[in-house]
């Protein structure tokens, strides 16, 4: 499944990027997660909780940036994660693009997700309906952050 | 089974239940919801909290105003075939009546059908049409406020109440004179499947003029959809079948819906526009 999203967020490019690439700072933003950790260069762990009515899933899993370009503010990012209670797998490759915009700056995410087990029975409308509302979220705490 | 199954015999004993298991706990009314969400995997609650032992939960009674007040626990069987429910609002009846099949509407509850907020539900958009409210208990059960019933659905399964806060009855106002109601629905696969696009409406339509209406759509957005622009587009002129279906193409636009199995989006939007104009027209034809 992928997923495009664009934020224009009302903050200089170079203030927004250093926000977006300290992933413990920048997990804050996203609704639902809890505490972020570094487990290596360019490594993390963390979890976060996504809530649709009754059901909630508890996604643990590591993030790492597999590739990252500061001048261009450019990353990718590669996240796995599981719920071991319903019993489910989220895979996803994050590309990370910043641009200049008039007033401040552009945020773009490509997403390619693949999920696995329990949760795909949510089917793809649903999934992308959440992602778009934790995106949305987490483009206006990013620029409360940045501010 | 992996849960613990609480009967609550009061309403006070299922909210001091909830209180204690907090996220742990899933409350069942007719378990129909619950079942089908536990069978496919997507919820694996510590506890069960199930009000079907809370004595006169599922009460019919005419509430103080000549409205109706309709126990949480009452399911659409017994809302469909309620001599008081068929006497105030038969479309109310009719409408539940479309939920499903008998074995479910034997056992699925219209406090659970509001609380589970499933936008492709029935109950919920003929319920917000009639401007019903629900009564939410909380704290100790003595604790009582009263929410709109279209102010309740936030997103899919998703409702503004706490998970403290428990669906105790649902008020329907009393009829005004020369009131109309219709519910119209539109299943594409078969006609127990859940609405493609369903349209709930409440008019007065006095003298030959839109003088009041309200007009909800469900099963096309995260929430039974309120089309405003239609209700704006009528209210104040000739209630006339040109109006309506001009008006009717209004709803493609109030509307947010998803692709699945029951259509496309660009499908539904078509269909609101379709079902909404149906709606209205036989408002008219309703003497």
């Amino acid at each position: 499944m992928k997923l495009a999203h664009t934020a224009t967020i009302p903050v200089a490019p170079e203030r927004v990027w250093a926000v977006v690439m300290d992933i413990p700072v920048a997990a804050r933003c996203v609704p639902g997660v809890a505490a972020v950790t570094s487990t290596g260069p360019e490594r993390y762990k963390g979890s976060l909780l996504v809530q649709i009515g009754p059901v909630r899933l508890i996604l643990d899993g590591d993030i790492a940036i597999t590739s990252r370009d500061d001048a261009a503010r450019h990353a990718s990012l590669r996240a796995d994660a599981k719920d071991t209670r319903l019993g489910g797998t989220v895979r996803a490759t994050v590309d990370i693009l910043l641009r200049d915009a008039p007033g401040g700056c552009e945020l773009r995410i490509e997403s390619d997700v693949q999920i696995g087990g329990r949760i795909g029975e949510f089917g793809q409308p649903v999934i992308q309906r959440k992602a778009d509302q934790l995106l949305g979220q987490f483009a206006q705490c990013l620029a409360r952050s940045a501010t | 089974m992996s849960y613990e199954w609480h009967d609550a015999a009061t309403w006070s004993e299922a909210l001091a239940l909830l209180e204690r298991h907090a996220d742990d706990a899933t409350v069942v009314a007719g378990s129909t919801a619950f079942t089908l969400l536990y069978r496919q995997g997507l919820i694996r609650p510590g506890h069960v909290v199930a009000l079907r032992r809370i004595s006169d939960a599922a009460r019919i009674d005419a509430d103080a105003h000549g409205g109706l007040s309709i126990g949480a626990m009452a399911t659409h069987s017994a809302v469909a075939s309620s001599e008081r429910v068929r006497r105030s609002w038969p479309e109310l009846a009719d409408a539940v009546s479309t939920v499903a099949t008998i074995r479910v509407r034997n056992q699925a509850t219209l406090g659970g059908s509001v609380a589970h907020a499933d936008p492709a539900s029935d109950a919920p958009v003929m319920l917000a049409a009639l401007a019903a409210q629900a009564v939410v208990v909380s704290g100790s059960g003595a604790t009582k406020r009263r929410v709109p019933v279209d102010e309740i659905f936030v997103d899919t399964f998703t409702t503004s109440l706490a998970p403290t806060e428990l669906i105790h009855s649902i008020e329907v106002p009393a009829r005004p004179a020369g009131a109309r109601a219709v519910y119209r629905k539109f299943t594409l696969r078969s006609v127990d499947d859940y609405a493609t696009v369903s349209v709930g409406a409440l008019a007065d339509l006095g003298g030959g003029t839109v003088n009041a209406l309200r007009v909800f759509l469900g099963g096309v957005g995260p929430t039974p959809m309120r089309a405003r622009s239609v209700e704006r587009a009528l209210i104040g002129g000739p209630a006339d079948g040109r109006r309506f279906a001009e008006a009717a193409a209004l709803a493609r636009d109030e509307v947010d819906p998803i692709d699945d199995a029951r259509g496309s989006a660009d499908y539904k939007r078509e269909m609101a526009r379709v079902w909404t104009e149906r709606a209205l027209r036989s408002l008219v034809e309703i003497s």
